[in-house]
């Protein structure tokens, strides 16, 4: 987990860095609010950041109205660090953007407990992201395939009329024969498709790109449909 | 022979058109309803006993509509044939009162073939 930390005094953020690479953390640092600006930009920047509030140039409290500004669906957990402590700043501070605020001289097992309350909020926050993922990707497959599956079912029924209209030693009849086999055949994969609750990727191309692969993701869930039976009064 | 008449909803036409004709080579009478509000007139003026009902329909859904059809004429014998493939939805259907299931696209030798069963089992009904 990587987090980043601004402060502008040489010394504390020497002294923070260490202490939280003693914690297990890598450390991106910066010494000005501008140098923090242009990291949080990134989209792979830390999501915990610890913002001194005082420091020339762009403030910490300004770094963090920036950052809240971004159109960026990555979350960022942001502590301000700062000599500042009394209740008028710590509102301007929570108001500004600010997760959390921790008033220097601070008690670096207080910074590492605020530390992990804001891992946990950043893990739930990544994990809300990917169900929503998750559920928009199944209902438009959803959509897509109930769409699909009703001209699907003209082509059967066409399919069948000609044939009954075919000699069977007809070339037609064989071609019409196959015609209706690979309608069945998109039939299956929209079945297939249907029954998916989440999704396992694999490459495409020599991994260019990534797919998803129907097959593992769509495998029938037997006990589902048991307990499905069961707990529906069966 | 009786005249075997079975009544097709679907809000899709292309759907109700092939219908129509595929079952009429394979000897039955078709009547085609766009909607269930459609299908249930046509049920009062002449009741139909073998019916295939697609789920997604416009206003009072497929599902409601075997309801209040397994209500009114609780002899009718009803098919859904829907594109949506869901355990609920099987579930539901079989709670709504179908007979059977199906999923689109369906071959439609599996729709004679649950035609045929039905009017069997119409047939030996009136005979008891």
């Amino acid at each position: 987990m990587q987090i980043l930390i601004a402060e502008d005094d040489n010394t504390s953020r020497k002294i923070l860095a260490a202490i939280l690479k003693k914690w297990g953390y890598d450390t991106i640092e910066t010494c000005d609010g501008i140098g923090a600006w242009e990291e949080l930009k990134k989209p792979q920047a830390p999501n915990i950041v610890l913002l001194d509030w005082n420091m020339p140039g762009m403030d910490g409290l300004e770094v963090c109205r920036k950052v809240r500004q971004l159109d960026s669906s990555e979350p960022r957990y942001i502590i301000l660090l700062t000599a500042r402590g009394d209740s008028e700043d710590i509102i301007q501070g929570l108001e500004g953007g600010a997760d959390d605020y921790i008033a220097k001289p601070f008690n670096s097992e207080e910074l590492r407990a605020r530390i992990n309350v804001g891992c946990r909020i950043v893990g739930l926050q990544i994990e809300l992201a990917r169900k929503e993922k998750l559920q928009g990707v199944l209902e438009m497959a959803r959509t897509v395939c109930h769409e699909i599956n009703q001209p699907l079912h003209v082509l059967s029924g066409l399919s069948d009329l000609l044939l009954l209209q075919v000699d069977k030693d007809d070339p037609r009849y064989t071609m019409m024969t196959k015609i209706k086999s690979q309608v069945f055949r998109i039939g299956e994969l929209t079945k297939k498709i249907m029954r998916m609750t989440s999704y396992q990727v694999k490459d495409y191309m020599d991994g260019r790109s990534k797919i998803i692969d129907i097959e593992k993701s769509s495998t029938v869930d037997e006990h589902s449909f048991c307990v499905l039976l069961n707990f529906k009064g069966g | 022979m009786e005249d075997k008449r079975i009544l097709v909803v679907d809000d899709d036409e292309m759907i109700r058109d092939v219908y129509s004709q595929a079952f009429a080579t394979a000897g039955y009478t078709v009547q085609t309803a766009g909607s269930a509000e459609e299908a249930l007139e046509i049920m009062r003026k002449t009741p139909f006993w073998v019916l295939f009902l697609d789920l997604n329909l416009p206003g009072i859904n497929g599902l409601e509509l075997c309801r209040q059809t397994r209500k009114d004429w609780s002899m009718a014998i009803a098919f859904a044939v829907t594109g949506y493939a869901s355990l609920f939805e099987l579930h539901d259907c079989r709670e709504a009162g179908f007979e059977d299931y199906f999923i689109k696209p369906v071959e439609f030798s599996d729709l004679f073939d649950a035609a045929d069963h039905a009017f069997r089992k119409l047939a030996r009904w009136k005979r008891r």
